[in-house]
């Protein structure tokens, strides 16, 4: 089972550039998330590997096979690959089993009542046994979504790219599906690449996220890396909620904006250097400011008025004026709450969760 | 390599072959002499009263169609698709023939009809009142302006229909919550949002009436007037003066170039008016006690345009004398017999008819769909170019394609003057925009997704054309073929110029009755043309699962 490589991958559309210097490695049996708003880049990226498209600059590599660069291009029935769509396009003049039969067809090795018996399995495995004679538009989006999947999955590709394939479901089904294409990729093992937009859905389902931003790979880790350690602010917003402060270093460990300093989850920072720092809403302790407080170490400590709170169900949003700064920070609480608008309250935010974002982007 | 490539190349090119030919032709022999180039044919042409005469002929002709076609199709258009008119079906259908029915038909009936001497209407009026007078005289520049308008009119109704249709209730409502009287929602509302349609609608009732023959050569060469395009086609009496013809043309093909830049001008900011659109319901305006007298007028109208023609064509064919009552004695089956066994020249123009039709229809729709299907796709660099050509023929009158055709195609090394080519090049040619544009619409249906995943499974690009393209395709594409037949065994306007009498089409044939004076075998023909055109118009709403003026039922 090989694995994908994109090298320096650049691809013009007119003047602009969709996808300039993009660079990632999907391992064997991995399954790697491109996660980005739309125009990123990443169905863009998703088409060049699949072959609809020529790079400008740049090769796709899988295993020791090199597939696209700027001078020749594998075209994709020659790739060995199996893609799953935004709209599923399944082919609504042909039935269940003849949609899911199509790739085998081109198979030589595979004999027609092999590939009968091979249809029959994938149908079973996607919950979709006695389906084989209905035509797509007699089924359901979820089903339909189902059909697409044992389609791409019965010619057991070498890699396996999804473009946004949960887009058009309802919330519900969506979560669901979520699970089935892990749980998919698990017992098959395909090396994927999976485009959304979504990261909920790029967290639960993916080994590693790709963060793409104009074009360009800003970030790339799992879940929780980019979640904890996002490198750039677009990263930290993108994935997750955030509180970001402009400000400077004051000290390789500090960073000032206004009457506010901060301790922050570094010690290296350049004094005078302009700094972004993040801060999770659910990593603030708010307590009223009447409390007793236990500044300790590594801890910052603020004090500000609340300015509004929502209930949220299982959670309280505050909105919280930071005392002598115009700065406003969300803070994330157990309900119920513990103040309300117009109080006085202390803010402890760890310096661990304080992370600086130094890039620009 | 790319296997398909060659595929889409040579469509290509035979495409800017076809069209660039004949223009290229013109433009040449316009300006050129046996001592050189020269402005002389132009000068020639323009300083003549009698082609001035023409000229000016021409423009107060398309000029009083267009408004003639506005005035009739944007009321029916109106009250078809925004209120509770009773019978809406019928005159929606009604219409629909109308637009089909050829109009050099319905010139023909109308000379039955509003002749001054034997004009059955005119017989009627003298019966009833005792003069001596005709009441109408169909030989006249108001009458060739009203037989050309009620075949016209459709053309107008199509395009503002269709636009009402898109234009959801809730944009009039949300001006009437605001408090606009019905009054002032249509005139701040509804009729600017039509504006656009209704404007180039009449652009192309104009473009219509620019490019027609067959009305002009019946009604207004009897009353010793000519239009730019009959003038055109008398240059083409013995002894031809191709020269004088190409100079003649020149100006006709800048009129209808300019006017479709106009139009797409109109139509390319007509987005706003199908914002919301989709999914917005559309309640019907009760008419009250106006729902009567409506559809009284919207039926005078078609009365006009089908039951009086139809019905003076199907008296003509049935009787002995076509002017006299339609008596046991008059009543005959001879102009069938006569037309089908005896006239020699019916048996060979049908089967050419045939002939092309079906050969136009099938190459004319391959060829087209291959077009629409690289550019659609964008296969090639060029494939902009491809639209553009594909579509030009439209600002091509019939006249003008068959003077270029004629030039190209009576020399080495392409003699096809006086073969059936020469007429099947100027059909592919003339119905390519038609063609195209059904096409288009077909592939634009087709998601490119569906061939993606054909290709990424191991399927390779013309077998994915073939496997999942095409079926999907399919009735788009019948619906193509359906529309070009139709287009074909009507033309008369290039067949007219093109013909040798080894080559002549049933639309020829007729003409060619008509200076006979053979008014029983012309109207047995026009049945005869008219239930093709009518067979392949339901073919074709089977096909397509609704009505092909573009609504669906």
């Amino acid at each position: 089972m090989p694995g994908v490589i994109v090298k320096e991958l650049t691809k013009r559309y007119g003047e602009v550039a969709a996808v300039e210097g993009l660079s990632l490695e999907v391992k064997p049996r991995e399954l790697v998330a491109l996660l980005g708003p739309s125009g990123c880049g990443k169905t863009t990226t998703l088409r060049v590997v699949a072959g609809f498209l020529r790079p400008e600059a740049g090769e796709i590599w899988v295993g020791d096979r090199c597939l696209s660069s700027p001078s020749a291009v594998v075209p994709p029935e020659r790739r060995r690959m199996a893609m799953i769509f935004q709209s599923y396009a399944l082919w609504p003049h042909m039935t269940v089993a003849q949609n899911v039969a199509y790739g085998l067809r081109f198979k030589q090795e595979v004999s027609r009542a092999e590939r009968e018996r091979r249809v029959r399995e994938i149908l079973k495995v996607v919950h979709l046994e006695g389906f084989e004679s209905r035509y797509p538009g007699e089924l359901s989006g979820g089903q339909q979504q189902r059909v697409a999947v044992a389609r791409s999955l019965v010619v057991e590709p070498e890699i396996l790219l999804l473009d946004e394939p949960l887009s058009n479901l309802d919330a519900n089904l969506r979560e669901e599906m979520r699970f089935e294409i892990r749980r998919l990729h698990e017992a098959f093992g395909i090396t994927t690449l999976y485009v959304t937009h979504d990261q909920a859905e790029a967290m639960v389902i993916s080994d590693r996220i790709a963060v793409l931003y104009r074009g360009r790979l800003v970030q790339i880790g799992t879940a929780h890396q980019l979640f904890e350690q996002p490198r750039t602010r677009f990263v930290a917003d993108f994935i997750g909620k955030t509180n970001l402060i402009d400000g400077v270093a004051a000290a390789p460990d500090r960073v000032a904006r206004g009457g506010l300093s901060l301790r922050v989850a570094s010690a290296s920072l350049k004094p005078g250097a302009a700094v972004t720092v993040s801060i999770r809403p659910h990593e603030i302790a708010l307590a009223p400011a009447s409390s007793p407080r236990t500044p300790g170490e590594g801890v910052n400590v603020l004090r500000g008025t609340v300015q509004r709170t929502s209930y949220l169900g299982d959670a309280i949003d505050y909105q919280v004026q930071v005392d002598g700064s115009d700065v406003v920070l969300r803070v994330a609480g157990p309900p119920p709450a513990a103040v309300r608008a117009g109080q006085e309250v202390t803010l402890t935010l760890p310096a661990a969760a304080c992370v600086p974002l130094t890039d620009s982007d | 390599m790319d296997r398909s490539i060659p595929v889409w190349v040579a469509a290509a090119l035979a495409l800017v072959v076809l069209m660039a030919l004949p223009l290229g032709w013109i433009g040449w022999v316009s300006v050129s002499s046996e001592s050189g180039p020269t402005l002389a044919h132009y000068a020639t042409v323009f300083q003549d009263p009698q082609l001035q005469k023409a000229l000016w002929n021409t423009v107060v002709m398309a000029f009083w169609v267009g408004l003639a076609s506005v005035a009739l199709g944007a009321p029916m258009a109106w009250l078809t698709a925004r209120t509770d008119l009773p019978g809406q079906t019928l005159i929606r259908g009604l219409i629909m023939a109308s637009f089909v029915t050829p109009p050099f038909l319905g010139a023909f009936a109308w000379v039955m009809l509003a002749g001054p001497n034997a004009g059955l209407l005119n017989k009627l009026y003298r019966n009833l009142s005792g003069a001596d007078d005709a009441l109408v005289n169909i030989f006249t520049m108001p009458g060739l302006i009203f037989v050309v308008a009620i075949y016209t009119f459709p053309y107008v109704y199509i395009m503002i229909a269709n636009t009402l249709a898109l234009i959801a209730s809730d944009l009039e409502e949300a001006a009437a919550i605001l408090g606009a009287g019905r009054l002032r929602v249509a005139a701040t509302v509804t009729l600017p949002m039509v504006a656009p349609a209704i404007l180039s609608g009449f652009i192309l009732a104009v473009l219509q009436a620019l490019a027609l023959f067959g009305s002009p050569a019946i009604l207004a060469l009897p009353a010793g007037f000519h239009t730019i395009t009959t003038q055109i086609w008398s240059f083409f009496h013995y002894p031809p003066k191709v020269e004088m013809a190409a100079a003649f043309s020149i100006p006709l093909l800048l009129a209808t170039a300019l006017l479709l830049q106009v139009q797409k001008r109109l139509l390319g900011r007509r987005g706003y008016a199908s914002i919301g659109g989709k999914g917005g319901r559309r309640r019907a305006i009760p008419l009250g006690l106006w729902r009567y007298p409506a559809l009284g007028g919207c039926l005078a109208l078609l009365a006009c345009a089908i039951f009086l023609p139809y019905g003076v064509l199907a008296k003509a064919a049935l009787s002995r004398a076509w002017a006299q009552p339609l008596t046991w004695d008059n009543l005959t089956l001879a102009n069938f017999t006569f037309t089908f066994f005896e006239y020699s020249a019916t048996q060979s123009a049908v089967l050419n008819t045939l002939e092309l039709g079906v050969m136009t229809a099938t190459v004319g729709a391959g060829l087209a769909a291959l077009l629409a299907y690289v550019t659609n796709r964008r296969l090639i660099i060029g494939h902009q170019v491809l639209a553009f050509l594909a579509l030009a023929p439209i600002v091509i009158p019939g006249v003008v394609l068959a003077v270029g055709l004629f030039i190209a195609y009576t020399r080495p090394p392409l003699l096809l003057y006086g073969t059936l080519w020469i007429l099947f090049v100027a059909y592919v040619t003339k119905e390519m925009p038609v063609g195209y544009s059904q096409a288009d619409a077909t592939f634009k249906g087709v998601h490119p997704e569906l061939e993606d995943a054909g290709r990424i499974l191991g399927a390779g690009r013309l077998r994915v054309l073939g496997e999942i393209t095409a079926p999907l395709a399919r009735s788009g594409i019948i619906a193509t073929w359906c529309f070009i037949f139709i287009g074909v065994i009507r033309e008369l306007s290039a067949s007219i110029i093109l013909f040798t009498p080894a080559t002549k089409v049933i639309s020829v044939v007729i003409f060619d009755l008509k200076e006979e004076g053979q008014f029983g075998p012309i109207a047995v023909l026009g049945l005869f043309m008219l239930a093709m055109t009518f067979g392949t118009v339901v073919l074709m709403q089977r096909v397509l699962g609704r009505d092909f003026m573009g609504a669906k039922e």
